[in-house]
């Protein structure tokens, strides 16, 4: 298990259309849906729209990392995309967010995934990890930026 | 100077380590060593040790779920939401640094609980899933006896559904959730298959709860081990947690059971038994001691087993004294734990309290089983001095000469004109056997604040 497989090419919008919090959750759960990681696309989606009213996963630094632990996922998946516009997020320090991590996760995940995925959200609280993704050009450049 | 830190979010996949690494990352920056203990989906990982606890001033809870803070108990706690932590670890990592020890009146006149650690962790993991259990199923066989005491074995009666909840469900779900949640404890959700199968194994062979807590340790290593040793090709590395672990640890454990503890305990059982015939002829009074020391060896166990059944045979054959005096001394184990967590209550923790006030309805039942909690969680103090007491128990009845025609009942069965003779002195023998049980409860057990294994 590595970094490729929780977040394969497929999964990587290096440029986002929408300029919404709503749209830009519906971009990327439309890739994770085109990619045949859901069995229910909407249940998906309320399950994320839940998260988000408890509090807003922008956490600043212009990040935005949607989640859902649901039984319609089938496989933990991470789905990637950068704005370079940003969009506003209603993010914890006010900024806009620019880089989003869907994160989809099974309800009964195996370890591997969630320990790659701990590994991920704690890469990202790096500074340069984030320039890094956000300068990508390539799926490449993101994949790099993960690793040391 | 040591910063300590929890971080815990509901959903547990993101927050929990970004909150863990921004202090991480903070602390290293303003030149401060940390240590973050982080509670997620993955379970606990990096988890403080009494020694971090020791060493340290403050520690920092980010957290938006519940963590338990007694074992915190002489740091400053700083509260924050992983949003906070996320957002200023800076700020937080601040506070700590500047706060000091707390050195209030919490710290000194509660006595600081030790954290369970290794074996005795994994022990109290099963006995506190065990004691609702036990309380309800044992309530509720109570209940179906204030019908009468043979009222359970008419068919289709509500009291004999009570005692199938009672005997035939909850207790019997006894010794597997014991070994099923101490295999939880050591290995995790992998653990539990394998614990849960081994203790229904323990229980149908007749090994009671301490076969139990065998089966619960050895599936929970095992289960550990294949989950850390094995290793698959990638495309079946899905298949280890949902079918190669429970697999090949359930088989383990149960050949196990079968052959290594279920063959010897049945030759201990065959022996005991020819054991106990051949004493039948030698002084009343030693019978009783031994039967009454065997009814609390292990409650339910293969050699309480073999006294119950050695007591029942004999009413076939017209001879009710032995009886009398197993039902004493399956009575006095509960009852005489009622009566130490009351004139003791510095040896037992709060909760351990409470399950005497139940224990003593069970004592009076004759549920034996009522004891288990208390003896699974420190047996090498509770169990010798729950056997003094039955075998005293046990010694008196058959030296007052009470005799007993009904093969259970507890203190019901007394109100049943002729059900037991000499009622007077055979109150007397119950009431000896609780006593001296309690006063050895409370001279072995060691009390909560010097002695790790007396707490819960």
């Amino acid at each position: 298990m590595n970094i490729q497989d929780l977040l394969s090419a497929s999964r990587v919008k290096l440029n986002l259309e929408s300029n919404t919090k709503g749209d830009v959750i519906n971009e990327l759960i439309d890739i994770l849906y085109e990619d045949g990681k859901l069995s229910d696309k909407d249940r998906y989606r309320e399950a994320v729209l839940r998260r988000e009213e408890e509090f807003s996963t922008g956490i600043g630094m212009g990040i935005a990392i949607p989640h859902a632990k649901d039984i319609s996922v089938k496989e933990a998946a991470l789905t990637f995309g950068i704005s370079k516009t940003g969009i506003d997020y209603k993010a914890l320090d006010g900024t806009s967010a620019h880089l989003f991590f869907l994160i989809a996760v099974p309800d009964n995940s195996n370890d591997v995934h969630l320990k790659l995925l701990s590994y991920i959200s704690r890469k990202l609280m790096h500074q340069e990890v984030r320039d890094r993704l956000m300068s990508a050009k390539t799926y490449d450049d993101v994949l790099a930026a993960f690793k040391d | 100077m040591k910063l300590l830190a929890i971080t815990s979010c509901p959903t547990g996949i993101a927050h929990t380590y970004m909150a863990a690494e921004a202090l991480q990352l903070a602390a290293k920056a303003m030149g401060f060593e940390m240590k973050v203990e982080t509670r997620g989906s993955v379970g606990v990982e990096n988890e403080l040790t009494l020694e971090d606890i020791k060493e340290a001033n403050a520690i920092i809870i980010a957290a938006d779920t519940n963590v338990d803070r007694e074992r915190f108990q002489g740091l400053t706690i700083i509260d924050a939401s992983v949003q906070e932590a996320i957002k200023d670890a800076k700020g937080l990592i601040e506070k700590a640094a500047n706060s000091k020890k707390n050195t209030g009146s919490v710290y000194t006149e509660q006595p600081n609980k030790p954290t369970r650690t290794g074996p005795y962790k994994h022990l109290m993991n099963g006995v506190s899933h065990i004691i609702p259990l036990v309380a309800a199923g044992g309530l509720i066989i109570a209940l179906s006896f204030v019908f009468g005491i043979e009222a359970f074995k008419e068919k289709g009666t509500l009291a004999a559904a009570l005692m199938n909840i009672g005997g035939g469900a909850a207790l019997a779900l006894m010794v597997p959730i014991l070994s099923g949640f101490i295999a939880y404890s050591i290995a995790d959700r992998p653990g539990l298959v394998p614990g849960l199968v081994g203790g229904m194994l323990a229980s149908q062979i007749g090994a009671g709860f301490l076969g139990g807590i065998i089966s619960g340790f050895c599936a929970g290593y095992i289960a550990l081990w294949i989950k850390n040793n094995v290793k698959l090709p990638k495309s079946l590395d899905g298949l280890k947690p949902v079918l190669i672990i429970p697999f090949f640890s359930t088989l383990i454990i149960g050949l196990l059971m079968v052959y290594v503890i279920g063959t010897p305990v049945k030759a201990l059982m065959d022996f005991m038994t020819e054991a106990l015939k051949g004493m039948s002829s030698v002084n009343a009074g030693f019978l009783g001691l031994i039967l009454g020391a065997m009814m609390a060896f292990d409650m339910g166990g293969p050699i309480n087993k073999v006294a119950y059944t050695f007591g029942v045979g004999l009413l076939a054959s017209n001879v009710f004294e032995p009886m009398a005096a197993i039902m004493a001394a399956g009575m006095t184990p509960p009852l005489g734990l009622a009566l130490a967590t009351f004139i003791a209550k510095k040896k037992f923790t709060p909760e351990e309290q409470e399950s005497g006030k139940v224990a003593s309805i069970m004592g009076i039942s004759f549920i034996t089983e009522g004891a288990i909690p208390f003896a699974a969680a420190d047996p090498v103090r509770v169990i010798p001095s729950l056997m003094v007491g039955s075998a005293i128990a046990g010694a008196l009845s058959m030296v007052f000469n009470c005799a007993l025609r009904a093969p259970h009942g507890g203190i019901f069965v007394l109100f049943i004109p002729n059900a037991v003779s000499n009622v007077g002195m055979y109150v007397v023998a119950i009431a000896a056997g609780t006593i001296v049980t309690a006063i050895m409860l409370s001279i072995l057990k060691k009390d909560l604040t010097s002695d790790r294994t007396a707490n819960m």
